[in-house]
């Protein structure tokens, strides 16, 4: 390793440095500047959305990107949407925010910037969601979103731009007691929480299961919180083991879910019934597990069996579509976008303030059951109580929704 | 918390540290002999339980019988990337062939996403989630199984480096690449095989953490930093003291998982590697023989 | 040519289009600046360290996080003032790095890379299990950020900052010290010169002014949390800056910036690949362009004189 200290002459060069300097601003800026002409020049209606495509949360992001593609081509079937009396076509721009929250915000800048979005759609979980959120109230853009937790939206600011269709976190809590209490589940009511330290983790493991614990005569005999890419609960699972816990209550994110659920078994360990809230609800849960899935429940807000229009038919399409198997996130992903272009159509504008009003008046049956939006800017999904069974999903409760017989307790 | 939780608790720790010793000894070989900060180890050691699930799914070879078929394909696919890509910037410092090695981490990330989606997977064989009694202590069986492959291995490893021809090659140009190469030892093949081997203990240790946990395409990061650790406790380029930093390490994280709580054993070992770089950063075991 | 004057016309020219541009070019240009100038000030900071002292880190993250996390701090709970928040931010990293120099300069070479990097994840790690900070929720804003023109112009002013205190810095006798250090820390030491002292300014100055891009990036935000404030993609996007733009060339980290926010920006219209192919440009630039862009261009700009001068010494081996 030399070093040649060229001493003042670096400084004469430097001017050439300076010259190339302006070449690659001048190239950079061209490109740059280049789309922005390409996106507002056609005669289409534009909106974009930011998902997670890469990184962690890519599960998520293929089917978000399936459910608002997919209601976009459906209205662009149909004609597009009318604006000032004339059918346009609509257009969606999906940017990868590679699972990163300020990946996110400046996606959901370009878009506004640079592509003029008429309106936004969101990204998935609040991390990602709030971040590209706060750039669209800021920019006064109306945006729709799910796949963000009603607590943790409305704990970041009042909102005036954004609208969010999902469940909430303090129901999706109570769901596990209610179907217990309901189905008169029998254990030793002795029971292990663990949950992650996200937004919604915190609040479900941290507060809402101790007291509802409490409050049905539970007796908590570990509780854990973790970091949410945290794969290591021997020492938990030992715990709960000795203490000999019926029930065990987790709130985790698919990978910790099936790594959990594995070191049970490793341990030695085989509580009565188990619930793994986010986690254990997409299909790759239970093809990671195979028969380690078998019993486990799961929160759910959505399930092809719904009597909502086009809920069976959703799933359908996916499946035919992709070849694989649906989640539920495919149809809040496409529930939002069509609630934000049916507001779209029924402003009759381009208007930001007026598409924003037009989502306001919201009120009408989608796939994921009726959307009317609370004062808070939510629109609050209901909850049921799903089984995995023989490697399906089976709504196991309430007795109205149920599509099959709860199975008690977890097979050994 | 009974005595018996506390020590199953521990020997757990320290069966699956040294489990992960075996990727580590991967990173610190590339490390020690190379001087190359390889950040797509941790890529190299998700390829390798993406494998063993795909040869158990598609020709039911069960993935412990497959390990060295697993452990070869690797060094094959990373063979070619030394000789292409790292090897014409070892001499141009750090930053170079680091950063290479980073643009192919975000590469093998992307290209499993797209091949594989971003979906959890894990490979799924019954002895893999048995447990293991031995009076009142339980641990997992592939826990046992992992430890012992790997210390094969590694065993295996110490005998190449310090028994064969290659093995004194490999330690000259370790030592000094200049002077080994006046004396005729062909330096870059003997990076190109390092690195390949150092691949091959990856994917055979991601193949491992395959069957006993759960993985996705962006996975690979954090192993990197917990065979960071290891490696530094150990030494670089001590290769039983690598067996010896992951065990410690599986150890002190176990016993923190415990006081603390599982979520902050990844803290506790990161603390504890900082800690040791700031006290004896040629690491607690001294220099090895490579 | 020898002299100054021209270089300083020059220089204060290129400063005077990078901030003026983007805010002819409206809005977007605006954003697309922002991003630029903060990613020019964290490779500016990364290149003093590194470029010029040998110090390799991959902790850039830490004083990102720190920086974003103490400006909302402040901001929240006690002074409605940016300035102030700002300079809270830079002095809280600087003192963080005061405090940890002493275990990280007895790390050498890629001790210190791997030692770094460990710091900036165990912070990461930290955050998110400690609740007192918003744990892994965060902290919001409380109240709305100034607009993007706002921001640009504060981002400006940090830029024009840094670029003086690096310039400044490059020219004095810390520097030719800093090399000296670099190059061979024992000869150094002999004559006469006081490593630690001479590390510490170059890492204590560099975190602070990574501590301020954190801080407004913090702010530009709106919402800070612990997975995307310490992320480990800020401290591989100030290595990549540098690498690409040119390693010790003082207009390596503009040059680098330019190349990888516009990368990132124009790849993400192609959401499948977009990843895949930026690891693919960064592969090739650093092969074929080791002493980076600017490296490149300078050797371009030899090679043409060279058609006057009989030899002309290779350029740009400032690895």
């Amino acid at each position: 390793m030399n070093h040649t200290h060229q001493g003042t002459s670096v400084f004469a060069r430097s001017a050439a440095l300076a010259s190339s300097i302006f070449g690659i601003l001048a190239v950079a800026g061209a490109a740059l500047t280049a789309p922005a002409t390409a996106a507002s020049a056609a005669d289409e209606v534009v909106i974009g959305a930011p998902l997670p495509l890469n990184g962690p949360l890519a599960g998520f992001g293929s089917f978000d990107q399936w459910g608002y593609q997919h209601a976009v081509d459906e209205v662009n079937k149909a004609g597009g949407v009318t604006i000032d009396g004339k059918k346009r076509m609509v257009k969606l721009i999906i940017r990868d925010d590679k699972t990163d929250p300020n990946v996110s915000a400046s996606n959901v800048e370009t878009l506004i910037s640079r592509d003029h979005v008429t309106a936004l759609l969101g990204s998935c979980t609040p991390m990602l969601v709030n971040a590209g959120a706060l750039v669209a109230e800021r920019h006064k853009v109306p945006m729709v979103t799910g796949c963000d937790p009603l607590g943790a939206f409305t704990s970041v600011r009042k909102w005036n731009w954004v609208w969010d269709i999902f469940f909430d976190e303090r129901e999706l809590a109570s769901l596990a007691f209610k179907t217990m209490k309901d189905l008169g589940i029998k254990t030793d009511n002795k029971m292990a929480i663990m949950a992650d330290n996200g937004p919604d983790g915190l609040i479900v493991g941290g507060k809402v299961w101790p007291m509802l614990a409490k409050e049905n005569g539970y007796e908590v005999v570990a509780n854990g919180s973790f970091p949410v890419d945290n794969t290591q609960f021997t020492s938990i699972v030992a715990q709960a083991k000795n203490a000999g816990a019926d029930v065990v209550m987790s709130d985790f994110v698919t990978p910790p879910a099936v790594a959990l659920r594995k070191q049970m078994k490793e341990g030695g360990y085989s509580p009565k019934l188990m619930v793994i809230e986010k986690g254990a609800e997409p299909v790759q849960f239970a093809e990671a597990l195979g028969p380690l899935a078998e019993g486990i429940l799961v929160g759910g807000y959505w399930d092809p069996s719904f009597p909502y229009p086009g809920a069976a038919d959703l799933e359908k399409q996916f499946e035919k579509d992709t070849g694989k198997s649906g989640s539920q996130h495919i149809a809040d992903s496409y529930a939002a976008a069509k609630v934000l272009l049916d507001a779209i159509e029924a402003a009759g504008s381009t208007d930001p303030a007026k598409i924003n009003a037009a989502i306001a008046k919201t009120d009408k049956t989608y796939v994921v059951g009726p959307v009317k939006f609370s004062p808070e800017h939510t629109s609050k999904l209901e909850l049921v109580e799903d089984q995995w069974q023989n490697g399906k999903s089976v709504v196991v409760w309430p007795a109205n929704r149920a599509t099959g017989k709860f199975e008690f307790p977890i097979p050994n | 918390m009974s005595g018996a939780v506390l020590v199953s608790n521990l020997i757990s720790g320290v069966l699956l540290g040294g489990d992960l010793a075996l990727t580590a000894l991967g990173l610190s070989l590339v490390l020690g002999v190379m001087r190359v900060v390889n950040l797509a180890h941790g890529e190299f050691l998700i390829g390798g339980a993406y494998l063993g699930m795909f040869m158990l799914q598609l020709f039911g070879i069960d993935p412990l019988v497959g390990l060295l078929l697993i452990g070869l394909i690797l060094a094959v696919l990373a063979y070619p990337i030394q000789k292409f890509l790292l090897s014409p910037l070892i001499e141009k410092g750090v930053e170079a062939p680091m950063m290479t090695a980073f643009g192919l981490s975000v590469i093998l990330q992307n290209v499993y996403t797209i091949l594989f989606s971003g979906d959890t997977r894990s490979i799924e064989r019954s002895y893999a989630t048995e447990p293991l009694v031995i009076g009142s202590v339980t641990v997992a069986q592939i826990y046992v199984i992992g430890f012992a492959i790997s210390v094969v291995i590694i065993v295996l490893v110490h005998l190449l480096v310090s028994r064969t021809g290659f093995g004194r090659d490999l330690r000259a140009a370790a030592t000094d690449p200049t002077a080994a190469g006046i004396m005729g030892v062909d330096v870059k093949r003997v990076y190109a095989l390092t690195f390949a081997l150092g691949a091959a203990c990856a994917g055979v240790g991601g193949t491992l953490i395959g069957l006993a946990f759960s993985f996705t395409p962006t996975s690979g990061s954090g192993y990197l930093l917990t065979n960071f650790a290891i490696m530094v406790l150990g030494g670089l380029g001590n290769i039983f003291g690598t067996l010896i930093g992951g065990m410690l390490l599986g150890f002190l994280q176990s016993l923190g998982g415990v006081t603390l709580g599982d979520g902050y054993r990844e803290l506790v070992g990161l603390v504890i590697f900082l800690g040791v770089l700031a006290v004896k950063p040629q690491g607690l075991l001294s220099r090895g023989r490579i | 040519m020898n002299t100054w004057r021209p270089t300083i016309l020059w220089m204060a020219a290129a400063l005077v289009v990078i901030v003026l541009v983007p805010l002819s070019t409206g809005e977007y240009g605006i954003e697309i600046g922002f991003r630029l100038l903060l990613y020019i000030v964290l490779g500016e900071a990364w290149n003093l360290m590194a470029g010029y002292g040998g110090l390799v880190s991959l902790g850039t993250a830490s004083s990102v996080g720190i920086g974003a996390y103490v400006l909302v701090g402040m901001l929240n709970h006690i002074s409605p003032s940016l300035p102030l928040a700002l300079t809270a931010s830079a002095v809280a990293a600087a003192i963080l790095a005061a405090i940890v120099s002493p275990a990280v300069f007895r790390l050498r070479g890629l001790y210190f890379t791997v030692g770094t990097l460990a710091l900036g994840e165990a912070l990461r790690l930290f955050m998110i299990n400690f609740n007192y900070f918003g744990g892994a929720t965060g902290l919001f804003l409380r109240d709305d950020p100034p607009s993007p023109t706002g921001l640009y112009i504060y981002a400006a002013v940090v830029f024009a900052l840094a670029t003086i205190v690096i310039s400044i810095y490059t020219r004095s006798r810390l520097s030719i010290a800093l090399r000296a250090v670099r190059d061979d820390e024992a000869a150094a030491a002999q004559i006469g010169v006081r490593a630690f002292r001479v590390k510490l300014a170059a890492f204590t100055v560099a975190s602070a002014l990574m501590a301020v891009a954190g801080a407004l990036q913090g702010l530009h935000l709106g919402t800070i949390e612990p997975y995307g404030t310490f992320g480990l993609q800020w401290s591989i996007d100030a290595v990549t800056i540098v690498v690409v733009g040119g390693m010790g060339q003082r207009a390596g980290a503009i040059v680098g910036a330019i190349v990888v926010v516009a990368l990132a920006e124009l790849l993400a219209d192609y959401p499948e690949l977009h990843v895949a192919i930026n690891g693919l440009i960064l592969i090739i630039v650093i092969r074929f362009a080791p002493a980076g862009l600017t490296g490149l261009a300078k050797r371009w700009w030899q090679y043409r004189k060279a058609a006057a001068t009989p030899f002309a010494p290779a350029a740009g081996n400032a690895s």
